[in-house]
């Protein structure tokens, strides 16, 4: 059989003349390398925007290590590298997330937080935010350890009341995300309207912030971020699958509970140990993947890995425009995704092609 | 590898979806391989909950169901899907796939998930599509194309899975005439060059009494008849199961008898 495939395909030169397919390969090679290209050009022209005004030529020489400038080098090296890494890192695992939830509840309307687990994270963060200011001491170094607690209670939650209702059918997963989401946002609303000096952290905290990226946080996130990432690259075959129906991916072989059930534990996983130290960056997860399904189709094994691309050079531009906008104060930079994402999202569904 | 005659045995089943009324009982038959078998029935009868229970999506509250022989007990649900391809009713589909990237879904069961797909994948499901008439349609949106289309689309894609059982839930719903018969021929021609065995359900009973080799009458969860066309679809049957007073003559050139009401 193998021979007789190669005859074929030497015959009508390439598979693409054989079965009238494009090669999603191609395509992914392509969007990979334009997508990482954007990513270091977009961050380099980003490097240069910043309070302190330093020249593109000592920028250059501080990244390759030739400039001897210390003040420069911990500005470049400490502040604004990190958080360029940051902003990569979180809009890569928002919006491959965002996608892969998006295939998961077979529906284009859903995010990286619509299953609960970001508003775990945020009354974790806001109870700890609380607690520093009644108790007196000082607990900002622990707020990601709150939030990434309040994240994987209101996993636990949503996991175990979808269990019980819809043995972890797409509609069963949605309305218990909803349910443990409006619970969660009741009780961050009492908190908010009990607090008085704690309120602007917590709104802060609510809306995204990327300007306390530093080394030590970038290494905790890394490993869950790509090693989830990849997890549910890998499981993109059955994403398509799945958009074809419940019994549709059964037939196909696909064990959907199952798959549902993995994608949703390891999205909630890499999400919550990225809100836990930025905060809530809204939009980006849903926006993102679709953007990509545009340009380059709904097939999950080429959308995923470009939403991640274009999460990552998205969030950059958003968070350099945060920071230079109103320089020297920052505005949020949920509120800048939000203010972009906003008639972006309305465009494209206007497009209908979402 | 060479399979047995019987494809299916299906033995003693019973089904409920809730604890006050049965949905399927006492369900047995037999399928060989080449055979088209129709199931026909009122609404409710169980038609679907029974493709459901033979496709290994539901399983069977008492009894067992043989799929080459052995007990689908034993086989994964990657294991069936690749002898048993399903067409269903109805589909919604979430994102604008390509009607070519839909059909080529069929290959699924079958790609590893390291290595990928194989030449001879893509070669099977542009065969499927050429067969069931639907290349002209494989760079359209498959949310965007009709109905009728759609199904043509969704055959393709059961016969790229290369099933050795089909199981179509009222195939035809929204075929045209002509694709209706075209599509009819094309499985017909399946089932004696390709030894593909097929089970089909049916709402029109002259659509079925021409299409099966043999048919099968379900009435409130029961099998009221089972056998030919000739055998199954006579006044009392009819009468019993649809409690409606039919009107039967032969087809003229075929033999098998037709239903008017």
């Amino acid at each position: 059989m193998g021979l007789n495939c190669y005859m074929k395909f030497s015959i009508n030169k390439s598979p693409k003349v054989i079965a009238g397919y494009t090669n999603w390969r191609k395509k992914l090679i392509l969007m990979l390398l334009g997508g990482s290209l954007g990513i270091l050009g977009v961050s380099l022209v980003c490097l240069n925007f910043g309070v302190v005004s330093i020249h593109p030529k000592e920028i250059f020489s501080l990244i390759l290590n030739i400039s001897l400038d210390k003040t420069n080098s911990l500005i470049i090296w400490q502040l604004r590298i990190p958080r360029i890494t940051m902003a990569i890192l979180t809009g890569a695992a928002l919006s491959t997330v965002g996608g892969a939830f998006q295939g998961i509840l077979r529906n284009p309307l859903a995010d990286p937080y619509i299953l609960g687990v970001s508003a775990g994270a945020a009354l974790g963060a806001c109870i700890g935010i609380a607690l520093q200011y009644t108790t007196g001491y000082y607990l900002a170094s622990y707020l990601p350890l709150f939030a990434f607690t309040g994240a994987m209670f209101s996993l636990y939650l949503v996991y175990m009341s979808s269990k019980i209702s819809y043995t972890l059918a797409s509609t069963g997963l949605l309305l218990a995300g909803v349910a443990i989401n409006f619970l969660f946002s009741a009780l961050i609303t009492v908190l908010l309207a009990l607090s008085k000096r704690e309120l602007h952290s917590m709104i802060f905290w609510l809306m995204g912030d990327l300007s306390t990226a530093n080394w030590n946080k970038i290494t905790i996130i890394t490993i869950p971020v790509i090693v989830g990432c990849l997890f549910l690259f890998s499981s993109s075959l059955d994403l398509n699958a799945l958009s074809l129906g419940e019994e549709e991916a059964l037939h196909l072989g696909v064990n959907t509970g199952k798959l549902r059930m993995r994608i949703f534990i390891i999205g909630s996983i890499i999400i919550a140990s990225i809100v836990s130290f930025t905060g809530l960056i809204g939009f980006v997860g849903l926006v993102v993947p679709h953007i990509a399904r545009l340009l380059v189709g709904p097939d999950h094994r080429v959308m995923l890995p470009t939403s991640a691309l274009f999460g990552a050079i998205f969030l950059i531009l958003c968070d350099t425009f945060a920071r230079i906008i109103i320089a020297p104060t920052e505005i949020p930079i949920g509120a800048v995704t939000a203010i972009v994402g906003a008639p972006l999202f309305i465009y494209l569904l206007q497009r209908r092609n979402v | 590898m060479s399979f047995p005659k019987t494809i299916l045995k299906v033995e003693e089943v019973n089904f409920s979806y809730n604890d006050y009324q049965k949905t399927l009982s006492n369900i047995n038959f037999s399928v060989s391989r080449g055979e088209l078998l129709g199931i026909i029935g009122p609404n409710g009868s169980g038609k679907t909950t029974l493709l459901k229970i033979i496709s290994g999506i539901l399983k069977p509250g008492k009894g067992n169901i043989f799929l080459l022989g052995k007990n689908l007990n034993i086989f994964s649900i990657k294991k069936i899907s690749k002898y048993v391809s399903v067409v269903p009713q109805d589909t919604w589909i979430a994102f604008s796939f390509k009607a070519k990237e839909v059909v080529f879904m069929g290959r699924i069961p079958y790609i590893s998930r390291i290595k990928g797909e194989t030449i001879e994948d893509y070669r099977i499901s542009r065969e499927a599509m050429v067969k069931t008439q639907s290349l002209p349609l494989s760079e359209k949106n498959i949310q965007k194309i009709s109905g009728g289309e759609r199904q043509r689309v969704f055959i393709a894609k059961a016969l790229t899975q290369t099933p050795q059982l089909l199981l179509l839930d009222e195939f035809t719903s929204h075929l045209d005439l002509n694709y209706k018969y075209e599509m009819l021929n094309l499985l017909k021609k399946a089932l004696k060059e390709e030894g593909l065995t097929i089970i089909s359900v049916f709402h029109d009973l002259n659509l079925a009494s021409i299409a099966s080799h043999r048919l099968i009458l379900l009435n409130e969860g029961k099998i009221e008849k089972i056998g030919t066309p000739q055998e199954v679809l006579n006044e009392e049957n009819l009468q019993k199961a649809y409690r409606v007073k039919p009107i039967l003559i032969n087809h003229p050139d075929l033999k098998v008898p037709q239903v008017i009401m």
